[in-house]
């Protein structure tokens, strides 16, 4: 008998992703920004997903769904928190890891994960969009730097501008003076790396990091801020091959487990 | 005698020129990136309204976070003591300052006129001008209509987030979820005031109670307030320009310690900054 068909779904703020399982296997992924329209683009990425793994809606035993827009899906969907996902996602793709720092739109979280791949503690930092993968996107936009390039640019630069402010607000304004002032891009990206990444490794230091340690969400795919955090931290840091989809496969797991479905 | 006060603010430049009797001129406009010429050009405004030369003017107070860029200035003075000051010659009965400004919000204790304590927010841009400024961009309405918009609110929107940046992408949600323009303005105004509440209780809240800056134009905003604080505020008739009133006030109070040769020295160094600060760039060309 074939093994269940399950699917994960994560309906982040900025990104919506979808991976479809089986066998302990992950079949496909796909992933699409969430535009402010979480229901259809859930729909997108999962009929995306699907047809990538030759499968149909119906031969899905399950679909996990975490995130912040996770009520608009359409389909009926196991509810799963967020840390839960990334440490069991985590978990499944990287099995040594004991704390995964995740660099959100949203939020920036530092899960503690135990050996079964269970959250141990978490820290958020969810109040203030400073230290949120947000900033990211904010100085992509003032420098007009594709968010891809900015890990390379930012790692070529030799005299990091220097910020004041903690708000992601203000930093924006102070980014804009530096640009009019003519400091070269890679320096304004470079000293907005380090005022984030300060963010997130005093998030971390709070926790007591254990190693291994991995970095998933949008910013795990900036090697600028992962470098900056690295430097901070002083601990190398895993990077899945695809950081942004860890939510939802953690999702898939979790909620096949609660349906007593065998993965393999 | 003639004293003028200029308060340099993040957003608004603001002028006025008071005699023994009152004010006789204000002028507000929107602060340039060169301080420096706009800070000219708004004084003579004010000045060609009140229907005087630069000449006459006595003493000049600049004020604002931009109050050295003032080459003209007599003395700089901070804008803490200038809004106390400017307050309390419209309201001797207030004891409690809110000041929202463009890009801080403070919240001023006096006593007998005296600066008793004070808190600043300006580390972070929840609370100040620069929230509601974020919001009405994205809700695509005019900063100057989202009091009145909120006010015609019924059910408040919940908006849970202290971060401009959390409460704008909030904002868009609540949009999407069917809430109207009015109704999450509304929610925007009272997040707004939760968060300058909570900064301005550290001074510890005594009646009367008076708003200035920009944000006390914004009546969705100051009702937000008044319901937290708990007893009705005073709002002055312009509310953006008590910096540059108290400023214009203090200029007065130095210019009565000074002999009239002392004034006429004044004047005359004075006079001089001003021509070469009007058209920087043409008279830097004529000085070499």
């Amino acid at each position: 008998m074939d093994t269940a068909c399950i699917a994960g779904l994560d309906v982040g703020s900025a990104f919506v992703k979808s991976v479809i399982m089986q066998g302990g296997e992950i079949l496909s992924y796909s992933i699409s920004p969430a535009g402010g329209h979480f229901g259809r683009s859930a729909d997108k990425v999962l009929s995306e997903a699907l047809e990538k793994a030759q499968r149909s809606i119906s031969d899905l035993k399950v679909i996990g769904a975490g995130g912040l827009g996770v009520h608009f899906v359409a389909h009926p969907y196991t509810k799963v928190t967020e840390i839960s996902c990334q440490s069991r996602g985590t978990h499944f793709l990287l099995p040594t890891v004991r704390t995964v720092i995740e660099v959100g739109n949203q939020a920036s979280r530092i899960i503690k994960v135990t050996e079964g791949g269970r959250v141990a503690d978490s820290l958020a930092s969810d109040k203030c969009a400073a230290g949120s993968g947000r900033v990211l996107q904010i100085i992509s936009k003032v420098v007009k730097v594709n968010q891809r390039d900015m890990g390379t640019l930012s790692l070529k630069s030799r005299n990091p501008a220097k910020f004041t402010t903690g708000c992601a607000v203000f930093l924006e304004t102070e980014a804009i003076s530096r640009v009019a002032e003519g400091t070269p891009e890679e320096d304004i990206i470079a000293g907005l790396h380090q005022a984030l990444g300060s963010r997130i490794s005093g998030l971390a230091q709070r926790m007591r990091i254990e190693k291994d340690v991995a970095v998933t969400g949008g910013g795990g795919k900036d090697s600028g801020l992962v470098k900056t955090i690295e430097r901070m931290l002083g601990v190398e840091l895993l990077q899945p091959e695809e950081p942004l989809i860890t939510g939802a496969i953690g999702a898939a797991l979790i909620a096949a487990e609660r349906a007593g479905i065998q993965l393999s | 005698m003639i004293l003028a006060g200029l308060d340099i603010g993040s957003t608004i430049t603001k002028v006025v020129i008071k005699n023994a009797k009152g004010v006789c001129a204000s002028v507000k406009q929107p602060t340039d990136a060169a301080h420096r010429r706009l800070a000219n050009k708004v004084m003579e405004e004010a000045l060609a309204q009140a229907g005087l030369s630069f000449d006459q003017v006595d003493f000049v107070v600049a004020t604002g976070y931009g109050r050295i860029n003032v080459p003209f200035a007599d003395a700089q003075v901070t804008e803490i003591t200038c809004h106390m000051r400017g307050i309390n010659w419209l309201f001797p009965n207030v004891r409690t300052i809110i000041d929202i400004g463009g890009q801080d919000t403070k919240a001023i204790k006096l006593k007998d006129g005296k600066l008793v304590n004070f808190a600043m927010n300006d580390k972070c841009a929840a609370g100040t001008g620069r929230f509601l400024e974020v919001i009405s961009d994205v809700l695509g309405v005019r900063l100057e209509d989202i009091g009145d918009l909120s006010l015609r609110s019924t059910q408040p929107a919940e908006i849970s987030s202290i971060c401009t940046v959390f409460a704008e992408q909030e904002a868009l949600l609540r949009l999407s979820e069917g809430y109207s323009v009015e109704d999450i303005l509304a929610g925007i105004h009272k997040a707004n005031a939760s968060r300058i509440y909570s900064m301005v209780r550290k001074v510890e809240i005594e009646p009367d109670l008076a708003i200035t800056g920009g944000g006390a134009k914004n009546a969705g905003l100051c009702k937000a307030l008044e319901e937290r604080i708990g007893f009705p505020v005073v709002i002055p008739p312009e509310p953006l320009i008590t910096g540059a009133l108290g400023a214009a006030i203090i200029a007065e109070e130095k210019a009565l310690r000074l002999s009239e040769e002392e004034l006429k020295e004044k004047h005359g160094r004075r006079r001089l900054e001003a021509v070469t600060f009007y058209d920087a760039d043409a008279s830097i060309g004529q000085n070499v």
